[in-house]
């Protein structure tokens, strides 16, 4: 698939800059569209059960996210470097950045050193063909400086810096992610508790997401670098949906996060409990296995995210939603409004 | 900084080696690396020379007994190894011959350097690698049955189980051993296997060093007995 397979206009005004609360909406009432074969719907994400079955799976990601947007300063000046992913043992795949809107290039070397707070982190390597990620070894609790110090990630378009509840979810159990899996924002305790009550059973995955990542700029989708995550899929989650598989229900994943991680413990023939890192990436030529739903929310131009929504439906169908999300003034970015795409 | 460890990178001049010396130096290893050619391994030393890191470079064939036993002297001096890298290996007669035409005292090196060396390596240095890990570099070649890689892969594949058997023996030792095909890379040995085509399509050997640092932060033990793809898009820990 060509690059410009993942090209549309969006109109610059269509983003959320602030959570749901801050323009006096509750989390549930924001907007849903449902695209199935049959055309896309319009309603509000409090009636999200309307849409399910008795039987019927849904999969989230527990993780929850951390403030990992800390203050460095080094040889180059005082900049921030936005924590990505922990490889163990001190090591972090981190991208420094000038500031919340500015992100570089900043011209740091292999073997600088930088303070955070009390921290001292040498730079490694920058990451290949990343080479605005970089592997930085540091000499103490990381996660205790984030605490101190931190601040959770945000980009320009966010205007303001917000409390890191507004980047929970009301799933988040597990510490991880930098970036909120921002699929599962709008659900509310009253939504988790409409679907229960439809018989909906809600299984978890663990799936710790990085900053996020550029635009593709191969002219191959499928050549374009994505960098791997931390994961996990249960004993208990692999049988909840091997088993609705089996008496044909239907899966939903909340979020991209929960279909990578899917499909990486999909072994052919059935889920699998698995743990590690993955950088899976899920385009047309691999197709999708697992899942029969995706909630998500809209997906900028010319990221790959785009490529696993045309797996799941057709691009003929995305570009459709995507001209009736911009038609009705449906927001972009992790605080705006959610899409349940159905397989097919 | 963190306190100093050791590592040996066996083929440490060019290519992956290299690539993995570059990693550990920053990451606040001494190295010891080993190579044939002693020019190669000069530049490549004083290339990676930082303030922080001390740099042993030993030249041998990691088959010859004087040059192993070289290299156990260095590792005594320090009194631990950290990392273990059986790096150094050899395609064989090139171009790479049948198995029915191999010349078998041919064969035979193939084996005393890709399965011997290593294992001898593991022996002698094993009074010091108590929380250790030792890496054999195995390839794609050890589960394809390629024509003209018989040799090669053969004696890859016996590393794996090697790998996998040392594991078991050396788990209540607190030993950890994992073999790790590293992937197609452009490197000279991989030239040296194709000599006729333009491998620049092939990624350089940086491509893995996501990989060495996930590995490298994993619990060695809970990783013990496992053979990792370096370029495989799931990393798993299996335990």
């Amino acid at each position: 698939m060509k690059v410009g397979s993942l090209h549309f206009d969006r109109p610059e005004h269509l983003v959320a800059t602030c959570p749901a609360s801050e323009r006096g909406l509750s989390r549930d009432s924001i907007r849903l569209m449902v695209s199935t074969s049959e055309g896309h719907q319009h309603t509000q994400f409090h009636n999200l059960a309307d849409q399910f079955r008795t039987g019927d799976v849904l999969v989230v990601n527990n993780s929850a996210t951390m403030p990992a947007s800390l203050p460095a300063e080094g040889r180059i000046g005082e900049f921030r470097l936005n924590l990505a992913t922990d490889y163990g043992r001190g090591l972090w795949l981190a991208e420094p950045r000038w500031s919340v809107s500015q992100p570089g290039p900043l011209a740091l070397k292999h073997g600088d050193v930088i303070s955070i707070g009390e921290l001292q982190a040498k730079l490694i390597a920058p990451y290949p063909n990343l080479p605005r990620l970089w592997f930085v070894q540091f000499d103490g609790c990381v996660v205790c400086s984030m605490d101190k110090i931190g601040e959770p990630i945000r980009y320009g378009y966010v205007k303001s810096a917000y409390d890191l509840q507004h980047y929970q979810t009301v799933f988040s159990r597990v510490r991880g992610s930098v970036e909120m899996p921002s699929a599962a924002y709008p659900f509310t305790e009253s939504v988790v508790e409409s679907l229960k009550h439809k018989g909906v059973q809600i299984a978890e995955i663990t799936l710790h997401t990085g900053v996020s990542s550029l635009e593709v700029e191969v002219d191959d989708i499928e050549a374009h670098t994505l960098y791997p995550e931390p994961f996990s899929v249960s004993d208990e989650t692999a049988q909840i949906i091997n088993q609705a598989k089996e008496d044909n229900q239907r899966i939903v994943a909340v979020g991209t996060t929960v279909v990578r991680a899917l499909e990486s413990s999909w072994n052919g023939t059935v889920v699998q409990a698995k743990s590690g890192f993955t950088r899976r990436y899920i385009h047309p030529k691999v197709g999708i296995h697992v899942i029969d739903g995706l909630i998500t929310g809209l997906h900028d131009p010319v990221t790959s995210h785009l490529a696993m929504l045309y797996t799941v439906a057709s691009e003929d169908r995305i570009r459709e939603a995507y001209r009736e999300a911009i038609a009705e003034g449906y927001l972009w970015h992790e605080f705006g409004d959610s899409h349940l795409i159905w397989r097919g | 900084m963190t306190q100093q460890k050791l590592a040996l990178i066996t083929g440490g001049s060019k290519g992956l080696g290299k690539t993995l010396a570059g990693w550990l130096v920053h990451q606040g290893y001494d190295l010891i690396l080993t190579a044939r050619t002693a020019d190669t391994l000069t530049a490549t030393a004083s290339e990676l020379e930082t303030a922080d890191a001390s740099i042993h470079a030993l030249v041998g064939d990691v088959s010859d007994e004087a040059h192993q036993q070289a290299i156990a002297d260095v590792v005594a001096n320090y009194g631990q190894l950290d990392l273990l890298f059986n790096n150094a290996s050899t395609l064989g007669t090139l171009p790479m011959p049948s198995l029915t035409d191999y010349d078998l005292d041919a064969l035979a090196h193939v084996f005393r350097v890709n399965v011997i060396a290593p294992i001898t390596l593991t022996q002698k240095l094993l009074p010091y690698l108590s929380d250790g890990l030792v890496v054999n570099l195995s390839s794609d070649a050890a589960l394809g049955g390629y024509a003209g890689w018989g040799a090669y892969g053969a004696s890859k594949a016996a590393l794996d189980l090697i790998s996998k058997t040392l594991a078991n023996e050396l788990h209540a030792q607190n030993v950890a051993v994992i073999s790790v095909d590293p992937g197609d890379m452009r490197t000279d040995m991989h030239q040296d296997a194709f000599p006729n085509d333009d491998i620049s399509d092939r990624p350089l050997p940086d491509v893995t060093l996501p990989f060495w640092g996930w590995l490298l932060g994993q619990d060695h033990m809970a990783i013990s007995g496992q053979r990792f793809s370096a370029q495989a898009e799931v990393w798993e820990v299996t335990s």
